[in-house]
């Protein structure tokens, strides 16, 4: 019995070809038992997410098994035989390895996400209740989750946020912890704001306020996000009970003004203040910054807190592989 | 070797393997889990110390400088492991433990703790919830001023943009450092007051009544800055600052009155 693997992902196919090959949640058990009989194969599971598909079997013989598979694929999907140009075809250990990659984000566009290991342990427990699993992926799998958490728990692959939205969030719950308490502000309804603080509100934030100079559209935010709309000209007010302000306004010069800041504390108690500017040109003058209980952080600076992360990640691929490599040689998987 | 110092150096020394265990998981970006676990072997230690010069004293062990400097230590430790793991402030710990090592280490320097202790006759109850009250106050104050340290580090991190070391991963958020900070100045200020009520029953000697002066000096101290905070507001970094000038001072000021 062989193990082998045939996929495509973000790397190898546009979208419009990974979406014709796109499998529902509710469908994966029933895909992969519909797989088996396809390729004329002992087992199989499918993981469908929306930067892959890939296609696990066991079978006797695995060059015949990809023919089949590919040809009835084409047939299937309608699609010209030069589709197959963007699957790739893994055997035997090629194939586990780069399962291993797969659970432990190393495969994934943004590089040691976390979601994956869940995609791929649903996609599994799909196949396990349909009865599409044997002996061969079902040792496999198990070892490969067991390697995935080995891989989070020694490595950094997964620390550090990677996108601007994230780093934002990190550091306002460095600032507050939980954000149950904590109220935000938007000025300006453009969309990194609008992407920032939905990121705060799924984080538990308690409360939003959408400040824009066309109160139809502080409006229209407002009620998406479940906060309240102000009036422009009435931010400085709010200003004295909020923690955090995410402002992108589209105006050529600085809106909020150190002596903007001054008029609130006293009011606020100075209680700590967060400031996240992701506008160019700038919204905040820097030198609110200066004022003892603001922590003031604009996009160059979260990009590059960002980009820091991202090459934090990239420097652990290498001891990652290793990781994953020493555990598949220790162990005896049948199929590869 | 008195049983009194043995216990006082392995407590020293479970402080101190507590915070190097602590300082090394901190600089690889880990959690120490370890460090409740040792300042408790050390609290333990503490408590062994402090009932042996108890039973030889016969009274509350507070009648030499190395008493007092340990009884102070047990006090920090023990508002360590009441506030601490509740706030899942492990690193408090880690703050802690080097002052828990400097304090019990300057008791154990020859000459400060008394060999053998004598017995205290004619002891009288308000001297001893006095001295009980106060040292208990200041170790609550002491955490106060380890928090306004950890407060301080965390402030000029995140002003400064600098968030990569692994001492600002496991720094807690800036709000829970300020509401332990808050608390414990509170429950200072409380038993400190106790401490000084019992302070004007006890029978007084003209070295005691500049004792007590000073001890009010620094309570009054206290009461404005919980005053201020309470009523305008302060910035955390001027709070953090103030808890720790003001135990800075205030030993300072018991060192010579």
């Amino acid at each position: 019995m062989e193990l082998f693997c045939l996929g495509l992902n973000h790397r190898t196919a546009p979208v419009e070809v990974r979406e014709k090959f796109a499998v529902g949640n509710t469908q994966l058990g029933q895909t992969a038992h519909e797989m088996v009989r396809l390729a004329e194969a002992s087992e199989a599971v499918v993981i469908s997410t929306c930067n892959r598909t890939e296609f696990y079997f066991a079978a006797e013989n695995a060059e015949i098994a990809f023919q089949l598979i590919e040809s009835r694929l084409s047939e299937k999907t309608q699609l010209d035989p030069e589709i197959n140009s963007h699957f790739y075809r893994k055997s035997k250990f090629d194939a586990a390895r780069h399962l291993c990659n797969v659970v432990c984000g190393l495969d994934s566009m943004m590089l040691g996400e976390t979601e994956i290991f869940g995609q791929v342990k649903q996609a599994y427990r799909s196949a396990l209740d349909a009865g599409a699993t044997g002996i061969v992926l079902n040792k496999l799998f198990q070892r490969v989750f067991g390697i995935g958490k080995k891989v989070r728990t020694e490595t950094s692959i997964q620390e550090g946020s990677t996108s601007v939205g994230n780093v934002a969030v990190d550091l306002a719950e460095k600032i507050f912890g939980h954000l149950k308490n904590s109220e935000v502000m938007i000025l300006g309804a453009g969309e990194m704001s609008r992407i920032t603080a939905q990121s705060l509100v799924s984080r538990g934030a308690k409360s939003i306020f959408v400040a824009n100079r066309s109160f139809d559209r502080a409006q229209e935010l407002a009620t998406e996000m479940g906060g309240s709309a102000v009036r422009f000209d009435d931010w400085q007010n709010v200003l004295k009970r909020v923690d955090v302000v995410i402002s992108s306004t589209g105006a050529p010069h600085a809106i909020v003004n150190r002596a903007d800041v001054e008029l609130a504390r006293r009011a606020r108690k100075y209680r700590p203040l967060f400031f996240i500017d992701i506008a160019v040109p700038r919204d905040i003058d820097p030198e609110v910054g200066e004022i003892e209980e603001v922590y003031l952080y604009d996009i160059d600076t979260l990009e590059q807190l960002a980009e820091e992360a991202r090459e934090r990640r990239h420097l652990q691929i290498e001891e990652c592989q290793r990781i994953i490599d020493l555990e598949l040689v220790k162990t005896h998987l049948p199929g590869i | 070797m008195g049983m009194d110092r043995s216990f006082l150096i392995a407590s020293s020394l479970f402080a101190l393997v507590g915070a190097a265990w602590g300082m090394w998981a901190v600089h690889q970006g880990k959690r120490s889990p370890w460090t409740v676990a040792w300042i408790l072997g050390a609290f333990l230690c503490q408590i062994g110390f402090l009932s042996v010069r108890g039973q030889s004293r016969a009274a509350c062990p507070l009648h030499d400088a190395g008493e007092i400097l340990t009884f102070l230590a047990w006090s920090l430790t023990l508002f360590y492991l009441l506030v601490g793991p509740a706030y899942r402030i492990s690193l408090l710990g880690v703050f802690t433990a080097p002052v828990v090592v400097t304090f019990q280490g300057l008791a154990l320097l020859p000459g400060v703790l008394t060999q053998p202790p004598q017995p205290i006759a004619g002891g009288n109850a308000w001297h001893e919830t006095h001295s009980a009250m106060s040292v208990l106050a200041y170790g609550a104050l002491a955490l106060a001023a380890v928090a306004g340290v950890m407060f301080l580090v965390l402030d000029r991190q995140l002003k400064e943009h600098h968030l990569k070391s692994g001492l600002f991963r496991n720094l807690p958020p800036v709000r829970e450092l300020l509401t332990s900070l808050l608390r414990l100045l509170w429950l200072g200020g409380i038993l400190l007051t106790v401490g000084i009520i019992a302070g004007f029953l006890m029978p007084h000697t003209a070295s005691a009544w500049a004792h007590l002066i000073a001890a009010v000096a620094v309570w009054i101290a206290y009461v404005v800055l919980l005053t201020v905070k309470q009523v305008r507001g302060l910035t955390g970094r001027r709070l953090s600052l103030a808890a720790v000038l003001l135990f800075a001072l205030s030993l300072a000021v018991f060192a010579f009155v």
